[in-house]
């Protein structure tokens, strides 16, 4: 128990006193057990009463502090700071929300606004009795990232997590490095070959033997928090003698007889089932499809020195400090018979036709057809009012436009149209808008309600489309290639890696950060960062942006090798527990699992780097053996006593607050702050304007005006009528 | 059901536009158009109807005919797409569109047929003249002859069938259905905007003296028209009438250059995009005035006789003026212009 306790309580420079008698409170809690100090300040957050409080602490030796004054979002740290200051734990300090809890909200009814702030202050003195000087958590890390995923997100982050000196495990679930990026010719707004940034990034990764990479392979197993995350993962077999030299394994691939459908090329084309995703893929090792030539033993057994069909997949076990989800995202496939897909032989979706364009050098040619005209259909499987995917997929409308200037500048004469809902090719991307439709591009704009329909005629298609541009007139277009703008959507294997690293998804099926503003890239796991696409839709820069953020933070975690935790945590009573496990069940972190004591009892352990001290745990045990630190019972009881308590505050001593109070604060302010004193300065000698002040002290008028406004309020100064052009009035001091 | 002909906008092009494209339809040039209204809003729709290439709907519409050209859309326009421009060459492809013969359509295309046959008629009018030994008698007496005819046969077989023709396209095929007592009650509507033009004072409010000189010049022009056929101003002795026909010329002169010098220094939206068939209009309109002054001038100074090319001079303008540039050329818009907003009225108390 403290008993020695310091109170505050804050006029606010009027913002709660006006209302809540701070005085009488300030008065009353002086007469609390346990409190030794009771004082009400006019601005407690003011440097000279934070060194006044300082002083009191270590004058009357004060083990615990309460200020009465705004949210603690707002000065929470500044009073803990203080009470760090005066040698106390600032666990030892509790603040009590009287501004936005009572004054502000309360207005109307000073008198009950005095007696609420009173109930809250008690409870708060009363819980600071029961607090405990709690010392922050200090948790070992390893040096070590994983980052999972190899597109260009994850491969700029591992370069750069490398650079700052972390090992770094670079695990992909492909057997080529690149992700989607390599599936494109060319990127906006630069024109880069995705393969050769692969290219470039991969070379990089090489040289930096910090960097390990890991491609066919999976996670399998996740254990460990911050700090020490166990991780397995399996990599899958190549199939291939590693031993053998590039010629002979380039033959058995010329000689491979079976061809299967080729994913990276979108099923345009077909592939051998030994393969690269392209010639220059990396690493430069092909693969077996071992499903497809299973059937096939001849040929096996024909180049047994290349191909070892025996080879079995192997389990790695790594400990990461830390990591890095980038797993990207999967273009949204639309259904059969959406737009007519798959059902009507010329409609295909935009990352198809980039394949197609990719390998159509000279003529776009089609099912046999040179493809003249094409129509855009946007917002497929975005920005659907009914559908799953509510989100726009942000960078289809950009790469549409690009994909519809590459089209002209590689094929001459192609007339693009864009069935659209909204264009979104925001900041610099404008661009290639105004482009577009200053090269002819016709643009047509639909709405969700009144969707294009796609038909065959005969041998041409007929595309309906109710354009809002031309007072939803009904349009026919008869383009040679429709094209399904297809957004993004979170990876089918998502709720796999949600699962191993415990990460939230949203309603959107993408992973969910913290905070979209102010932790954009932390996961509620403690050292689970995500970045690039798998938390949203994103261009590649901003993909990039995201990844290189987290890798920042990532860097920033483990530099000192061991992390600092907040105390709050879950913590159990050994004598007590019996391990049921009811706690471990709920716990959505798995920071609870089963111990044994050196006693040799069985009780439940809290990882104390993995708790986020949110209590479930501590409601749902049976025996009452697991609580959270800051929010024990007697703290929790006690604060309710405390503001049951009655209050004896009488109606006439809540209304004299006015008068009286108000010469009390004049005198006071005087003291108070350092702008009132600069202010009072250039009045000192003559009348201002508010400008004038304002000019003088170098400070936003609006400053000035706030506070002279405060300060004719409390009678400090006082008006002196206005300026010769009638714009501003004088103020002198009075 | 409208099908899409991104070609149409190609051949629109021809008739002078060609950055109407980049429209991005955020409707700024119908805001700030103060002659659009909420009924008859213009000039997106237009712009739209062209970028798709919708010719029937742009065939149909009178709007074309409802702009003036102040050039604020254009000036206001956040894509440069010119629609200003835009209209001008609408107007230019409606009259082809009307004329039956399609000669309007060719020679707006085409500079080098506009002046093939500007030069065809001067030869005609040469080799006339070789004919009768250049007779000065013989020639005034056919000048004025052939300017009676011109106009009765420009205005039978090209004129009143081409208005029909609009009237068709216009009205007929939009299912306007009016009782003739419409159109003689909207009759007024036709001269007020065939004379005065009075909704250009609407247009640009802040420049009336253009719309002034314009009116003057249309009054100026018709009359002078009328003092050479009707009160034949170069066979004539009363000084009244020379005088009327001295002063007509000299402000068809006068107004003209201010025109062309306007078009040269580009002093206003509308002067920015001249045309060979706005060049053509002004420029001949300014020889007429010159010309025709110019040989009342030599006749009153009894030198006509012995100086009979300027009278040749001025024979030729007038040929290529009554056979190419009035039925063909620019000067229509003073009859499809008028017709236009007759029509409008016609379709609006039919609403009502």
């Amino acid at each position: 128990m403290r008993q020695r306790i310091g109170v505050y309580i804050c006029h606010c420079g009027g913002n709660i006193s006006d209302y809540v008698d701070v005085e009488e409170l300030s008065k009353m809690f002086h007469e609390e057990d346990g409190v030794v100090v009771s004082k009400d300040v006019m601005f407690a957050c003011a440097d000279s009463n934070q060194k006044a409080m300082v002083e009191d602490i270590q004058k009357y030796n004060l083990d615990a502090i309460v200020v009465a004054s705004c949210s603690p979002k707002l000065h929470l740290h500044t009073f803990r700071a203080v009470a760090g200051r005066a040698g106390l734990n600032p666990n030892n300090y509790v603040q009590v929300n009287i501004r936005e809890q009572c004054s502000w909200p309360h207005s109307d009814r000073p008198r009950e606004a005095t007696v609420k702030a009173a109930g809250l202050i008690r409870a708060g003195i009363n819980r600071v009795a029961y607090s405990e000087a709690l010392d922050s958590i200090e948790i070992e890390v390893k040096k070590a990232v994983m980052v999972i995923g190899a597109g260009i997100s994850g491969m700029k982050a591992a370069i750069d997590l490398a650079r700052a000196g972390n090992e770094v495990y670079l695990v992909e679930k492909d057997y080529f490095v690149g992700g989607h990026i390599a599936q494109q010719e060319k990127l906006f707004m630069t024109g880069q070959s995705g393969k050769e940034i692969v290219k470039k990034l991969y070379d990089e990764i090489k040289t930096y033997k910090n960097i390990t990479v890991f491609t066919g392979a999976t996670i399998g197993k996740v254990t460990g928090s911050l700090g020490s995350f166990n991780i397995e993962i399996k990599v899958k077999p190549r199939y291939i003698n590693g031993k053998m030299d590039k010629q002979s394994v380039k033959r058995v691939m010329d000689d491979c007889p079976v061809t299967v459908r080729d994913a990276f090329n979108e099923g345009l084309t077909t592939r051998k089932a030994i393969y690269k995703n392209y010639p220059e893929a990396l690493p430069d090792v092909p693969v077996v499809d071992m499903g497809a030539l299973r059937d096939h033993p001849d040929f096996l057994e024909k180049h047994k020195a290349v191909i070892n069909p025996n080879e079995q997949e192997e389990t790695i076990a790594l400990l990461a400090g830390s990591v890095l989800v980038t797993t990207g995202f999967d273009n949204y496939e639309p259904k059969e018979g959406e737009f007519g897909y798959q059902q009507i032989p010329n409609v295909i979706t935009l990352p198809q036709l980039n394949r197609l364009m990719e390998l159509s050098p000279e003529k776009l040619v089609y099912n046999g057809k040179e493809i003249k005209s094409v129509a855009f259909i946007y917002c497929v499987g975005s920005r659907q009012k009914k559908g799953d995917n509510k989100y726009c997929s942000r960078q289809c409308c950009t790469s549409t436009m690009y994909t519809a200037l590459q089209l002209k500048e590689k094929y001459g004469k192609i007339q693009n149209y864009h069935l659209y809902r909204d264009i979104r090719t925001y900041g610099k991307q404008e661009i290639l808008y105004d482009r577009a439709s200053k090269q002819g591009d016709l643009f047509f704009k639909y709405e969700e309600k009144e969707m294009p329909t796609v038909e065959m005629n005969g041998k041409t298609i007929t595309l309906k489309v109710k354009d809002y541009l031309t007072s939803k007139k009904e349009m026919e277009i008869a383009p040679d290639l429709v094209v399904l703008v297809t957004g993004m959507v979170a990876r089918a294997d998502a709720p796999h890696i949600s699962e191993l690293f415990k990460i939230p998804i949203g309603n959107d099926r993408f992973f969910n950060e913290i905070h979209p503003k102010l932790k954009p890239v932390e996961t509620v796991i403690k050292g689970v960062y995500i970045g690039g696409t798998c938390q949203g839709p994103k261009n590649v820069s901003e993909s990039v942006q995201s990844s290189l953020a987290g890798a920042s933070k990532i860097t920033a975690l483990l530099k000192s090798g061991t992390v600092m935790g907040d105390p709050v945590v879950a913590r159990v009573d050994a004598d007590v527990c019996t391990w049921c496990g009811k706690c471990a069940e709920v716990c959505d972190y798995t920071a609870i699992r089963e111990i044994v004591t050196e006693a040799g009892k069985h009780i439940a352990g809290v990882n104390r780097g993995v708790c986020t001290g949110c209590g479930i745990c501590a409601p749902v045990c049976p025996v009452n053996a697991i609580e959270v630190a800051k929010y024990t019972d007697h703290e929790i009881e006690a604060m309710i006593d405390g503001f049951a308590a009655a209050v004896e505050i009488s109606e006439e001593k809540a209304s004299a607050v006015s008068e009286e109070k108000e010469d009390f604060v004049a005198a006071h302010m005087r003291e108070y702050p350092q702008i009132w004193k600069d202010i009072l300065d250039t009045l000192d000698t003559e009348k201002k304007t508010i400008p004038e002040v304002a000019d003088i002290l170098k400070i936003a008028p609006e400053m000035v005006t706030w506070h002279l406004m405060t300060m004719n309020k409390y009678g400090v100064v006082s008006p002196a009528g206005t300026n010769e052009k009638e714009e501003y009035y004088y103020y002198k001091m009075k | 059901m409208a099908k899409v002909n991104p070609e149409f906008a190609k051949e629109l092009t021809k008739y002078g536009v060609d950055d109407f494209n980049a429209c991005f339809n955020c409707g700024n040039c119908t805001a700030t158009c103060s002659l659009s209204t909420n009924d008859s809003s213009f000039p997106r729709e237009m712009v739209r109807y062209t970028t798709l290439g919708l010719e029937d709907e742009l065939r149909s519409s009178l709007k074309p005919w409802e702009c003036y050209y102040c050039g604020e859309c254009s000036k206001e326009c956040p894509r440069q797409a010119n629609p200003g421009e835009l209209m001008m060459s609408l107007r230019r492809w409606l009259t082809a569109q009307y004329d039956w013969t399609g000669l309007s359509g060719l020679l707006y295309r085409s500079l080098t047929l506009s002046i093939a046959a500007l030069l065809l008629v001067a030869a005609g009018v040469f080799f006339f003249a070789r004919s009768v030994n250049f007779e000065a008698e013989t020639l005034l007496h056919t000048g004025h002859r052939f300017e009676m005819l011109a106009i009765a046969t420009v205005f039978l077989v090209i004129f009143v069938p081409n208005l029909l023709r609009m009237w068709y396209f216009t009205v007929v095929k939009n299912g306007v259905k009016a009782p003739l007592k419409s159109y003689v009650t909207a009759l007024s509507e036709l001269f007020i905007h065939m004379f005065t033009q009075k909704k250009a004072k609407d247009c640009d409010e802040k420049d009336n003296f253009r719309w002034l000189e314009h009116m003057v010049l249309v009054f100026a022009y018709l009359s002078l028209l009328f003092t050479t056929v009707f009160l034949n101003w170069f066979g004539t002795e009363s000084l009244f009438v020379v005088v009327l026909g001295y002063v007509e010329s000299l402000l068809i002169f006068v107004i003209t250059v201010h025109f062309v010098s306007g078009r040269i220094k580009r002093n206003k939206a509308l002067n920015t995009f001249s045309q060979p068939s706005d060049w053509l209009f002004v420029i001949w309109l300014l020889l007429m005035g010159l010309t025709a002054f110019v040989v009342r001038l030599f006749i009153d100074l009894h030198i006509l006789e012995n100086n009979i090319w300027m009278y040749l001079i001025h024979l030729t303008v007038l040929a290529q003026w009554a056979l190419i540039i009035v039925p063909f050329g620019k000067w229509t818009h003073f009859l499809y212009r008028s017709f236009g907003l007759y029509f409008v009225k016609i379709k609006a108390m039919q609403k009502s």
